[in-house]
């Protein structure tokens, strides 16, 4: 069993529910378990930076700290979440006056940050830890005829200084995870394009269209469904999908999963019981 | 169009200083800037390494004086010394302005402006901004003019003055965007268009469009080119392109390798080697080119600046900007390879004669920068001069113009002027029979140039590449411009300006021939010493019945009697 | 000794270059031409079009000017992605074609069309007046070129990187926001904006500043980084966009726009709860009305789906939120201080 701290992302809690969801259905069969950080905060969803960058050091090297406490690495399944703790992680790693600073108030609960936990994505534990043979080898309902479009997302992949796992030009973990899973990925421009989500309340229009493009290319490629790593993706392609589409006058409509979901389908469990009945898409 | 006070040409240094000058002077007058590129792509751009003024920021005992003469001595006793006076009184408040409108430059522990040492300079004068002192002072500039409301017309390639009797009524372009050619009637025009140095074509680290128009322009209008024979070569260009690596290369330790894996320089420079001065570095791989000791390619040939025993370690902290642009342009890696080098055409000190207020023969007409001779720079410009040359004088053309523009009347452009420019861009659009290719006679040009008229000059040579040239005009008549359309035809656009090319290479050629001496940049083979009593003086090249007619003007003397120019 | 290496022997490779074509005064519609040549190691994309211009087809129009890196003038996309031209060696864009052996080229995105390859840059020139990318300097008019500024190394450093760019429009190109919306201020701009507003020298910060937050402005940026993944010079144009959006929240408050709202609502639900309240966040961000008119029906199929976001009071806070809290406001005690001390200085 492989162990690992799992960061709980505040959409996962409340709009997203069913990422984690299926993952308690998964994560024992691929050899996975995840502990949960309740005592972790929200890491700032790549505003915080900006708005008090010290206070964000502070929130993330206490995010990670926990996770170091128990040995463990990071994971987490929200694109947003995973670049703004590793852009800290990297600001603390680099900056020691920071790290010291951080460090004298963790203190009051017990904590430092060392810089010894990684802090990585779920899709990466399982193309790179689980590994796609061991993947495969559990498939029971393989993805056999469906035409699926990977969607990365940005901050999955940008800025590649601080993420790294994949060439954001040409990214392939998604794809290869597709694979494994007996689908069939399709070309996709828009892989490792934006789906719009931190402007929807500011500049709902700008988003909007930036997301019809996205939906638009699946639709045109004939995609069965997008999958995306990213919750917050999946909130503006799936959630405000009708939206979009209806701005950029296209009359159709696309499902689109999780990757938590995506692999519990190929483990044979039920759309019903991973909660992709709860999609306004289905 | 309503008539203007002053169409600057050019958009680079010396240009937009121009207008912003201009501007202030006197905010009531009508300026134009026209540019055939935007004016931040300008090859100001490119310059790396600073502008020396005597701030004495680093060195204390620094003073105008020591720049003075640094400056005279460096040309080869062939600048005129009242200008020289000028460019160096008048650079730490040039440098100065500069700051004050934000240019970054970089900057010592007092926080005053940083200076670093040059060749060439008895002190460390030379203000800087990292590598991109150029590029910074361009991008300030441009915005200045932004600020001021500078009218642009960018991407406006110009194409003739339109002269009446002794003076000019301003200009003929050619709008790249719809092809139209427009008249510009001006009461002065400035030409700041930018040096010749791309006759060389890929023997020549300069710009693509570093074609000399404005001096073709003027000189076709029958005002006179100075000191065209001197061209600045720097030792190492890469072998494709002609771009530079710079000189740290062979300040960190790199070695010159000839194809008997031989370290050359030891023949030349025992003691400094590979650090011997500029020219006589160029010299030495020229000399071993032409011996046959060079590598050969389908590019030509060439020798190698060898960087692998400095180790990959040092050439990535040290040589980070070399290693990169030896990849990005030669897909050479120098950790595991030679880089390919041969000198390269990067100046050209010659251009259109101004007074020292920037005023050509002609009434009305101006010139500033690298494409106008004051002479500051002389048989061999300094490092850091250049800049300052454009800066300066860039603002002086301005502030003159805007003072005289009110002396002159409104000029106007006849429609049949007009007609008569656009005829003649027609006539090369005709299908007729054989025909030839611009980009073989823009080679054939380059090839010949660097051959004949290039570091090693010689009597026999400089004829045969007069020859050349003039062969290659008859040919050029017959080249044809296949690109139809009107929208943005760089195919016109590219032939236009070899004329340009053409019509100055000439002149370099004669003035190379004329001057039967060696000074500065200019060697000549059969004459390989600096004659005083017969050369000490400017060459002129005016255009009569279409034939460069040799002239000649006196070198303006003052403190600094000649010497042997020894460092 | 050095080794001899006789390096014309190099190879050479057979490249198609599929170029996007468009003459506005014959073509109703933009289409592609190959052009297959034959590509030595070492030869550029831009060398290579330069050949084709020269031997192939001398109609194909781009611009080139310094030939160098460091002018701009040949940005385009290459295989997809916006960059130089004259810097992409063939050989590596070899190896990122989706059609082995051909590579695309194509003009720059968000920017007008002129003919094949060339855009216009004017929008680009119209924005860095609209937000006045220049300094305003302080020195009176009397002492201009007579005093120098006294500037520190470490406020040279805060624009150094940004003084690098040389609007090639790469990152202009590969907007996310822009592509949506032509009026948006656009990366390179905001980069400029936000160089000018660390000058000291600068007198017209507050002006600028109010520009910027405006309607198509620092706050519609979405974070994407492909501005700065695609930088020809490697700048980090998300530092500077985030920079000016810390300077718009110190300089005019946590009220000023709904960018700002929107941005302090994290701030504020993070010390109350240690997670976000994202029930609330539409009406914190943009007011009750907005939110009825914007969101009701969306709502409503998500309370049929389950998907709202609990009410504040159902959103649970983060276990050993007290010590949190507590940590969180000695860190706000922190920067307290270093206000201060900034402001001394």
């Amino acid at each position: 069993m492989k162990r690992y701290a799992y960061y709980m992302s505040c959409i996962n809690e409340s709009m997203t529910k069913e990422v984690d969801r299926s993952i308690d259905f998964w994560q024992k069969d691929l050899g996975l378990e995840f502990v949960k950080l309740h005592e972790g905060t929200c890491c700032g969803g790549s505003n915080l930076d900006y708005v008090s960058p010290k206070h964000f050091a502070l929130v993330n090297a206490r995010n990670i700290a926990l996770a170091e406490k128990m040995g463990l690495d990071l994971i987490v399944s929200c694109n947003t979440c995973l670049m703004t703790i590793r852009t800290a992680k990297k600001k603390l790693d680099e900056t020691p006056a920071l790290k010291k600073e951080v460090n004298d108030i963790l203190k009051k609960e017990g904590l430092e940050y060392r810089g010894t936990s990684e802090v990585r994505h779920l899709l990466w534990v399982l193309v790179d830890d689980v590994g796609l043979d061991t993947i495969k080898a559990k498939v029971t309902v393989p993805l056999k005829n469906y035409r699926i479009a990977p969607f990365y997302g940005c901050h999955i992949l940008r800025p590649s200084t601080v993420l790294g796992r994949d060439n954001p030009l040409a990214p392939s973990s998604l794809d290869q995870l597709i694979e494994a899973l007996g689908g069939q990925t399709i070309p996709f421009e828009h892989k490792n394009r934006c789906c719009g989500f931190h402007t929807l309340l500011v500049a709902e229009e700008e988003s909007l269209n930036v997301a019809a493009e996205a939906l638009e290319e699946a639709i045109n490629s004939k995609a069965d469904f997008i999958v995306t790593p990213c919750p917050l993706c999946h909130t503006v392609l799936d959630g405000y999908q009708s939206k979009a589409l209806k701005q950029a006058h296209i009359d159709s409509s696309i499902p689109v999963f999780h990757i938590s979901e995506m692999v519990g389908l190929a483990l044979g469990y039920t759309a019903k019981q991973l909660g992709i009945k709860r999609h306004i898409v289905c | 169009m309503k008539p203007f006070d002053i169409v600057i040409v050019g958009g680079g240094g010396a240009g937009l200083y121009a207008a912003m000058e201009a501007m202030k002077t006197n905010p009531a007058l009508n300026i134009a800037v026209l540019s055939k590129v935007y004016p931040n792509r300008s090859h100001t751009s490119a310059a790396q390494g600073g502008a020396n003024a005597a701030l004495a920021n680093k060195a204390k005992d620094d003073s105008v004086e020591m720049h003075i003469f640094d400056t005279i001595k460096g040309s080869d006793y062939l600048a005129d010394q009242d200008a020289v006076d000028v460019l160096c009184s008048e650079a730490p408040k040039i440098i100065r302005e500069l700051e004050n409108i934000g240019t970054p430059w970089s900057r010592m522990e007092d926080n005053t402006i940083a200076q670093r040492p040059f060749g060439g300079a008895g002190r460390p004068r030379c203000c800087y901004c990292a590598d991109k002192t150029g590029h910074t002072i361009l991008q300030t500039l441009y915005e200045q003019c932004l600020k001021t409301g500078v009218l642009f017309f960018n991407e406006y390639f110009a194409l003739n003055l339109s002269v009446h009797g002794s003076r000019s009524r301003g200009l003929i372009a050619m709008n790249m965007k719809t092809g139209k050619v427009e008249a510009f009637p001006a009461k002065t025009v400035i030409f700041a268009t930018g040096g010749y140095a791309k006759m060389y074509w890929n023997r020549s680290s300069n710009a693509a469009g570093n074609t000399g128009d404005g001096q073709a322009i003027a000189y076709r209008a029958g005002i006179p080119m100075k000191d065209m024979e001197f061209v600045q070569f720097h030792p190492t260009g890469l072998r494709k392109s002609g771009l530079l690596v710079t000189e740290g290369a062979r300040g960190e330790g790199g070695y010159l390798i000839n194809k008997d894996g031989e370290r050359f320089m030891a023949r030349y420079a025992k003691e400094k080697m590979e650090l011997g001065p500029r020219d006589l570095v160029s010299r030495s791989i020229e000399t071993e080119i032409l011996e046959g000791r060079g590598f050969d390619s389908p590019a030509g040939k060439y020798i190698h600046l060898d960087l692998r025993h400095l180790g990959a370690d040092l050439i990535k902290s040290r040589l980070p900007q070399i290693r990169e642009m030896s990849l990005n342009f030669e897909g050479v890696d120098p950790i595991e390879e030679p880089i390919p080098i041969r000198p390269t055409a990067h100046y050209s000190m010659g251009g259109i004669d101004t007074d020292n207020f920037g005023r050509t023969v002609m009434e009305g007409v101006y010139a500033a920068g690298e494409c106008a001779c004051v002479s500051v720079h002389g048989a061999n410009r300094l490092g850091g001069n250049s800049l300052l040359d454009i800066l300066v004088f860039g603002r002086i053309a301005g502030h003159t113009a805007a003072e005289e523009a009110g002396k002159f009347e409104p000029g106007s452009i006849s429609e049949e002027e007009l007609r008569e420019s656009v005829e003649e861009i027609r006539t090369r659009m005709q299908p007729s029979g054989h025909y030839e290719r611009y980009g073989a006679l823009r080679e054939e040009l380059g090839q010949t140039l660097a051959l004949n008229v290039g570091i090693f000059r010689e009597s026999s040579l400089l004829h045969k590449g007069i020859q050349d040239i003039a062969e290659l005009k008859e040919r050029f008549k017959k080249v044809r411009v296949f690109d139809s359309s009107d929208v943005f035809n760089t195919n016109l656009q590219q032939v236009l300006e070899l004329k340009n090319m053409l019509d100055l290479a000439e002149t370099v050629a004669v003035g190379a021939l004329a001057r039967e001496e060696s000074r500065g940049s200019h060697t000549r083979i059969d004459f390989p010493v600096r004659d005083d009593e017969k050369w000490h003086k400017h060459t002129l090249a005016t255009l009569v019945d279409g034939k460069a007619i040799p002239g000649e003007k006196p070198v303006t003397m003052g403190r600094y009697e000649l010497q042997e120019r020894t460092y | 000794m050095t080794e001899i290496i006789d390096q014309h022997q190099e190879g050479k490779r057979d490249v198609t270059f599929r170029v996007f074509r468009f003459n506005p005064q014959v073509d109703s519609k933009p289409y592609f031409d190959d052009y297959t040549i034959s590509a030595e190691r070492g030869i550029t994309v831009l060398r290579s079009l330069n050949y084709i211009k020269e031997h192939v087809d001398a109609t194909l129009s781009f611009r080139a000017f310094c030939q160098a890196g460091i002018c701009g003038s040949c940005g385009m996309r290459v295989n997809g992605i916006s960059k130089l031209a004259c810097t992409s060696q063939v050989w590596d864009e070899l190896d990122k074609c989706r059609e082995p052996g051909i590579i695309r080229v194509e003009p720059l995105r968000s920017l007008p069309m002129i003919k094949d390859l060339i855009v216009d840059m004017d929008p680009l020139v119209d924005k860095m007046t609209r937000y006045s990318n220049w300094i305003d300097s302080t020195m009176p008019l009397a002492d201009m070129g007579k005093k120098e500024f006294l500037i520190s190394e470490e406020e040279f450093q805060r624009y150094d990187k940004a003084t690098d760019c040389i609007l090639c429009a790469s990152c202009v190109s590969e907007c996310s926001i822009l592509r949506a919306n032509k009026e948006y201020v656009s990366p390179a701009v905001l980069l400029k904006s936000y160089r000018m507003n660390v000058d000291s020298r600068d007198g017209i910060h507050d002006l600028r500043l109010a520009e910027l937050v405006k309607d198509h402005g620092v706050w519609d940026c979405t974070h994407c980084y492909r501005c700065q993944e695609s930088c020809v010079k490697s700048i980090p144009i998300m530092e500077a966009i985030h920079a000016i959006r810390e300077d718009a929240l110190e300089s005019r408050g946590p009220r000023d726009t709904s960018g700002a709202k929107h941005a302090e609502a994290f701030m504020e639900d993070i010390e109350k709860k240690g997670k976000l309240v994202e029930a609330t966040l539409p009406i914190r961000t943009n007011g009750v009305v907005w939110t009825l008119r914007n969101l009701l029906p969306m709502a409503m199929k998500m309370i049929v789906k389950r998907r709202t976001p609990p009410p504040p009071p159902l959103v649970k806070s983060a276990k050993g939120i007290k010590v949190f809290r507590a940590m969180f406001r000695e860190m706000t005690e922190h920067v307290k201080q270093d206000h201060l001390k900034s402001h001394k200085k």
